[in-house]
């Protein structure tokens, strides 16, 4: 109450001061202008402590300037326009500067303020920013934002791969956590609206009482503001703190991703050493069966002719089971997500590549490749898309009749390429038609199958399509290639 | 034909099957199990092939390669479980004159063998004629005939007939291919080679779906065939 009082006082009591001073010099000698004196205090009032105590003290003036100096002197009376033409410029003077002087102070402190609060927000973004832990810097974020007037509640949710996680700030009901997904997904804020810096408290609020939610590209503030009219100053911090919040919770977001990624690289690294080691583990043996096996085959080794046809039996079923077990780990492969070294091919390439791998199975049957020469290049894994027509051209030797023809070629087709292999064996139960490439599934007793399921896994992992029909000669496969982007180089 | 057949393997029952398999065929065989005793072997017994399984323990198939490589003339196989297109050509790029997946029957060893052992040979004689089936590719002449029909090709498709005919019967990589015919800086893009060697095949009257002179080896590169 007194300091409430003191610039008043001061104000009153300057001005009284002042009048005195005027008077004893205007006993000595008559100086114009000595009014102005007041201006003086009107001045420091104004800028010490605003418009209010420097419109008092400039009334004070007035009325004394008034009273003891303008003529008819001792009465608040005036003479003529001039002498009120006087007081009233004083007046108007006294006015217009102490409501500078204010503004000048107003301005002041609020720069004062704004440096006060920069600092603070310098300080703990520092802080948040080095401190190892986000969660321990979103921690001590909350406990700023409390600080400030009228801020009843801040607390800070994150959203990791789609699931709401209160971080800082204390815990969330259920209900608010689905509120805060429900913000954060829809980008909708609830409550209050931060934009550039700036916050805006929303008129309509849900309910009175509950919290507004702020999303965040990484997460969503979960913030209560009491009062109805906060300062505007603590609006400009609490914005602030939301904004680092925001940085905050993408930084936490970062690190989460990598190391997310580093798990799955871990992982694919994981799946693919185990694969490795089961191929060499379970292909080993078998290369020493094989070896062995056909060594003795040789007539230097001196077996009878019935001894020489066991072993080559036995090693075609060591040979069958080398084909099981690399079908089996190359669908493991294909599973487990296998990279494609796409490039430009010409179909008749690949096919060439396959006949020649199948040389001495092919020996002796009819096969008719139809292709165009002027074929487009497709984009494709030579060496996966190699398998399809291994495993294709192996099915039809299968089931083509001894005499039997297998028809292969390819069109290119609405920006793909079409490409078929044909047999004119008997045709595929309607039934089985879609379950062909079912892994396991196989029409033979001794069938693996999993050459087909390949098949699938290859074509559509290059982004075509593959099915089975009956044409009038037999069983046709048609499957889809990517045409390369480069129609002809040179 | 036979030869000094070097065994490098850590498995005792794949050494102990090469040793009678190969031996039956009329080479004379000697089996180790470590790169170390591999590098030390080829210098003492001076083997004409050396039958090199990358996955050795210890000092692994690749690094036995670089070892073996300027130490020994002697041919490299590589022989390697499910090996990936990546170290088949890394291998062939390291100097292995040519690889055989495991598991593998004698004969297609044999043969496998026989080609690169006949490949020295021709290669210590000089000959100046390399023949694939009716292909015929005089070195001396830069001339090249298909069943005695002279059959002209652009020096590029020429440069790259000439350098796998140099290498008959061993795969050559697309990077080679690239480097030696086009240069370093033609390193990478694989799309030429693929397209001279369509050229090159229906100036022969070959057929790329079933080629009898050039022939795919998929993700790695072309192997003239050696008659």
């Amino acid at each position: 109450m007194l300091r409430r009082a003191l610039p008043y006082g001061l104000a009153v009591g300057g001005s009284v001061v002042i009048t005195a001073a005027i008077a004893e010099v205007q006993l000595f000698t008559s100086v114009a202008g000595l009014e102005t004196v007041y201006l003086l205090l009107v001045l420091w009032l104004g800028v010490r402590w605003g418009r209010w105590p420097a419109v008092a003290a400039s009334v004070c003036a007035f009325l004394l300037y008034d009273f003891f100096f303008v003529p008819p002197v001792g009465t608040f009376s005036v003479r003529g326009p001039s002498q009120l033409l006087e007081l009233v410029v004083l007046l108007a003077v006294a006015l217009v500067t102490g409501q500078l002087a204010a503004s000048l102070r107003l301005s002041h402190a609020q720069s004062e303020a704004i440096a006060a609060e920069s600092r603070a927000l310098y300080q703990l973004a520092t802080a948040a920013l080095r401190s190892p832990e986000v969660t321990s810097a979103l921690s001590l974020l909350c406990e700023r934002a409390l600080l400030i007037e009228g801020v009843s509640r801040f607390a800070l949710v994150g959203m990791d791969f789609g699931h709401a996680v209160p971080l800082a700030g204390g815990d969330l009901t259920a209900d608010e956590l689905k509120q805060a997904s429900w913000a954060h997904q829809n980008g909708r804020a609830v409550g209050m609206t931060v934009t550039d810096g700036t916050i805006k408290l929303m008129r309509t609020r849900p309910d009175a009482g509950s919290p507004a939610y702020v999303p965040l590209a990484s997460g969503v503030a979960l913030i209560r503001v009491e009062s109805e009219h906060p300062a505007p100053g603590d609006l400009r911090m609490l914005a602030a703190l939301v904004g680092l919040a925001g940085l905050l919770l993408d930084r936490r977001r970062a690190a989460l991703e990598s190391e997310r990624a580093r798990g799955l690289e871990a992982s694919d690294r994981l799946k693919a050493a185990v694969l490795s080691s089961l191929s060499h583990e379970l292909k080993s043996p078998i290369a020493s069966l094989r070896a062995g096996l056909t060594a003795l085959v040789a007539p230097r080794a001196g077996l009878e002719p019935e001894q020489t046809e066991l072993l080559q039996d036995l090693d075609r079923q060591a040979t069958r089971l080398d084909h099981m077990v690399g079908d089996m780990l190359a669908l493991s492969r294909l599973e487990a997500g296998v990279e494609l070294d796409k490039e430009p091919h010409r179909f008749a390439d690949l096919v060439g590549s396959a006949m020649r791998q199948l040389r001495s199975d092919l020996k002796g049957r009819e096969v008719t490749v139809e292709a165009d020469d002027d074929l487009p290049p497709v984009e494709v894994d030579e060496v996966q898309v190699g398998r399809v027509l291994v495993n294709l051209l192996e099915n039809a030797l299968e089931w083509a009749p001894p005499e039997g023809k297998i028809a292969l070629g390819a069109v290119a087709r609405d920006g793909v390429l079409e490409a078929w292999v044909e047999n004119d064996g008997p045709p595929i139960p309607a039934t089985d038609l879609d379950r062909v490439f079912d892994t396991f599934w196989t029409r033979r007793a001794r069938g693996s199958g999993l050459g087909l399921a390949i098949c699938k896994r290859v074509v559509e992992a290059h982004g075509g399509t593959i099915r089975a029909e009956n044409m009038r000669r037999g069983p046709r496969f048609t499957f889809t290639l990517p045409l390369a982007r480069v129609t002809a180089a040179q | 034909m036979s030869g000094r057949v070097l065994v490098v393997d850590d498995e005792v029952e794949m050494q102990r099957a090469l040793r009678a398999g190969l031996g039956y065929h009329g080479f004379d065989v000697h089996a180790v199990g470590t790169g170390e005793e591999a590098v030390r072997e080829s210098a003492s017994w001076r083997p004409d092939v050396v039958l090199l399984d990358l996955g050795l323990p210890g000092m692994d198939g690749f690094q036995t390669l670089a070892a073996l490589r300027p130490a020994t003339r002697a041919a490299v196989i590589v022989v390697s479980v499910m090996p990936g297109e990546k170290d088949k050509v890394r291998a062939l790029d390291a100097g292995a004159d040519d690889y055989v997946v495991k598991p593998f029957g004698t004969e297609e060893l044999v043969a496998r063998i026989r080609a690169v052992l006949r490949r020295q040979a021709d290669l210590t004689a000089g000959e100046p004629v390399i023949r694939s089936g009716d292909l015929e590719i005089d070195l001396a002449h830069r001339a090249v005939s298909v069943g005695g029909k002279a059959v002209r090709l652009t020096p590029t498709e020429y440069e790259l007939l000439r350098y796998l005919a140099l290498h008959a019967g061993k795969p050559v990589t697309h990077t080679t291919l690239l480097r030696q015919v086009w240069g370093d800086y033609a390193v990478g893009d694989k799309y030429n080679t693929r397209y001279v060697v369509a050229q090159i095949r229906k100036k022969l009257g070959d057929d790329s779906s079933n080629p009898r002179y050039i022939v795919n080896e998929p993700g790695v590169g072309y192997r003239l065939e050696a008659s």
